[in-house]
């Protein structure tokens, strides 16, 4: 049972067909079929295993499907020269603790082709985002794990890519600072950036313009959390997963 | 202090190794390895040193000398004398030929008997004029002093036996009836231990340094989800790796300057050659390692696992590429493993350079295998971040 929101109009970002995942016997994404267009926030939710991570790593080109194609931009996948255009945060925080603030947000700007007065520019713009500004000199390894997320978040986002993957972006942060990264994933949006997150937390997804819903690496629904909740006649979208779980089960 | 606490601690340390399969199987092999290697290879004798003989001598035949009735052919009895375990030696027709020889490389030692030599020796002990006494030339490349004085040694001894053999002569009073002249083609004859070591130890240094670091940053790359962010980035698998060669080339150059100022203004070593080219090997082994390292990183899954990797390098290096003794000295059936160790190319190549002068003209094929062994390594370093991903 889905509940696809679709539209010609809509610009494609993210165009998914039959894409399959398999490790060894295990399938870990079963012929996923998903489009995502531009400005959405598409929040992939699932519980621990259910293959958001592996759909974001395929999408980012860390794994190579088993089956289906994956177009992105318009381009299909895997294709290094579109990676400009892309963000990628992952579940860890995946900086460099031995580096300055400013060093790391150098250093990812400038693997992706960066010229040095546009990161000067944005890096400060960044720290400002991120809320940073007075830490930009101070070795990551000193920062709080809060600290080590936000500037994470801001490596992923400095090169102003088009489309943006966060994997997990907010386990393990506390609720004040999960509001603060809600925040900025909105304001993203605003600037006309699309942003795939994947979460666990059933609770965030009504911040997300659409939700997929994934039970062992099946899309079991698609939609904007309201029609869900409405279709399904359950007042949050873990009862929304909960009733088609059993479902599928069933 | 509470045992009980005290035991949980022990306890929970142990209890990690039955997780951790392989660092006990570490435990366990690498000391027994480590006796069996050092004993195989550390302390024996110098053995199969390549020489040049030349004879010229025509001797004394029988029936020429009342002295020498039956004749005498003093070259043929010292080097009949020599130890055919400790020289390996080739006979030469040509002093000059065989003198080029030395100078390529291709040989440690040139001995040369001259034409009269024997006659001399019959002059000295009738006439007991010790200038006519026979010269044996010796040409030595003395860029290696624990080569240079096991040749010098085993000619020595092969003269004292032979004038041993000879007692029926009485020439016990004569101080020197044979006397050995040295002629060094390179080294001087006053080449030290620590002239002849200090190449060695800036390869070794690089070698170390350079694999250690780059396992332990690639393993980290892994662990912190890095190079998983890396790789979904534009840049290309060639460019990390090449771009993290380069680093670590930076760091190997600064390194080996420090060694060589510490080393010339310490110790006073020499340097004969082109500092610039030897640089060049340095960084060559540099990359090569880097490589090595990028590649071994695949196999370790934290700092611990990765420093496993030390004896599996180190103890190879140390025994099998000449850097403490020579290859010479190792048994022959273990001499054909030291090919397979580029740091015994790094080494070669140093030592030439610094002891010797060389030039590009005769290391270049320490200068290729080691390009190669670069190449390989990092290409295939590229190869299984792409796998990888």
């Amino acid at each position: 049972m889905t509940f696809a929101q679709t539209s010609d109009t809509l610009t494609k970002i993210v165009e998914i067909q039959h894409l399959t995942k398999r490790f060894g016997k295990f399938t870990a994404v079963d012929t996923l079929d998903l489009t995502i267009n531009k400005g959405e926030i598409y929040g992939l939710l699932g519980p621990n295993g259910s293959g958001k991570t592996t759909i974001i790593k395929m999408l980012c080109g860390l794994l190579r499907p088993n089956a289906g194609t994956i177009k992105i931009l318009g381009q299909s996948f895997p294709c290094k020269s579109i990676m400009n255009q892309v963000g990628y945060m992952p579940q860890d925080t995946a900086i460099y603790l031995d580096n300055t603030v400013h060093e790391n947000l150098l250093f990812f700007g400038g693997i992706y082709g960066m010229t040095k007065e546009n990161l000067e520019k944005k890096e400060q713009e960044m720290l400002e985002f991120v809320n940073l500004q007075n830490w930009r000199d101070s070795l990551v390894s000193t920062l709080s794990g809060g600290m080590r997320h936000r500037l994470s978040l801001a490596c992923a986002l400095i090169h102003e890519p088009n489309l943006v993957f966060l994997d997990e972006p907010t386990i393990g942060v506390d609720p004040e600072l999960r509001a603060t990264f809600w925040g900025y994933f909105e304001s993203l949006v605003k600037k006309g950036i699309t942003v795939i997150i994947t979460t666990h937390y059933m609770d965030e997804a009504d911040h997300c313009s659409r939700v997929g819903l994934l039970r062992q690496g099946c899309l079991i629904a698609d939609g904007r959390p309201c029609v869900l909740k409405k279709n399904a006649g359950v007042g949050s979208l873990e009862d929304v997963f909960l009733l088609l779980a059993g479902r599928k089960k069933s | 202090m509470k045992l009980r606490r005290t035991l949980a601690f022990s306890r929970r340390a142990l209890l990690q190794f039955r997780h951790d399969r392989r660092t006990f199987a570490f435990i366990l092999v690498m000391p027994l390895l480590m006796i069996l290697i050092f004993g195989y290879t550390f302390g024996g004798d110098v053995k199969d040193i390549a020489i040049e003989v030349v004879v010229n001598d025509t001797g004394i035949p029988a029936g020429i000398s009342p002295v020498l009735p039956n004749g005498l052919f003093l070259a043929q009895k010292i080097t009949d004398h020599f130890n055919t375990d400790t020289f390996f030696i080739h006979t030469n027709t040509n002093s000059v030929n065989a003198q080029h020889i030395v100078h390529e490389g291709k040989a440690w030692s040139a001995i040369i008997f001259p034409a009269n030599f024997t006659e001399n020796f019959l002059t000295t002990i009738t006439t007991q004029d010790m200038s006519l006494s026979p010269k044996i030339e010796i040409y030595i490349d003395g860029s290696n002093p624990t080569i240079a004085a096991t040749v010098i040694k085993e000619i020595t001894q092969s003269v004292q036996l032979t004038l041993k053999g000879l007692e029926s002569l009485n020439i016990s009073q004569i101080e020197t009836p044979i006397s050995i002249e040295q002629v060094y083609t390179y080294g001087g004859g006053d080449t030290r231990f620590i002239d002849y070591f200090a190449p060695g130890v800036i390869c070794f240094a690089i070698m170390m340094v350079t694999t250690m670091i780059t396992i332990i940053l690639f393993v980290n790359e892994r662990r912190n989800g890095t190079l998983q962010r890396l790789l979904a980035s534009p840049a290309s698998e060639s460019e990390i790796v090449v771009g993290y060669a380069l680093a670590f080339a930076v760091i190997g150059v600064i390194q080996s300057i420090v060694v060589l100022i510490a080393a010339i203004l310490l110790f006073d070593i020499s340097i004969v050659g082109n500092i610039f080219l030897a640089l060049i090997v340095i960084l060559l082994l540099a990359f090569g390692h880097q490589g090595l390292g990028i590649l071994l990183s695949a196999g370790a899954k934290n700092e611990l696992q990765a420093i496993q990797f030390v004896p599996l390098i180190l103890f190879p290096s140390i025994l099998l590429a000449g850097l403490f003794w020579p290859i010479e000295s190792i048994p022959s059936y273990l001499q054909p493993l030291s090919y397979i160790i580029p740091l015994r190319y790094g080494i070669d190549a140093e030592r030439s350079i610094m002891l010797r002068g060389w030039g590009i003209g005769e290391i270049w094929i320490d200068i290729v295998v080691l390009v190669l062994f670069a190449l390989l390594t990092l290409s295939a370093s590229v190869l299984l971040l792409k796998r990888k991903n």
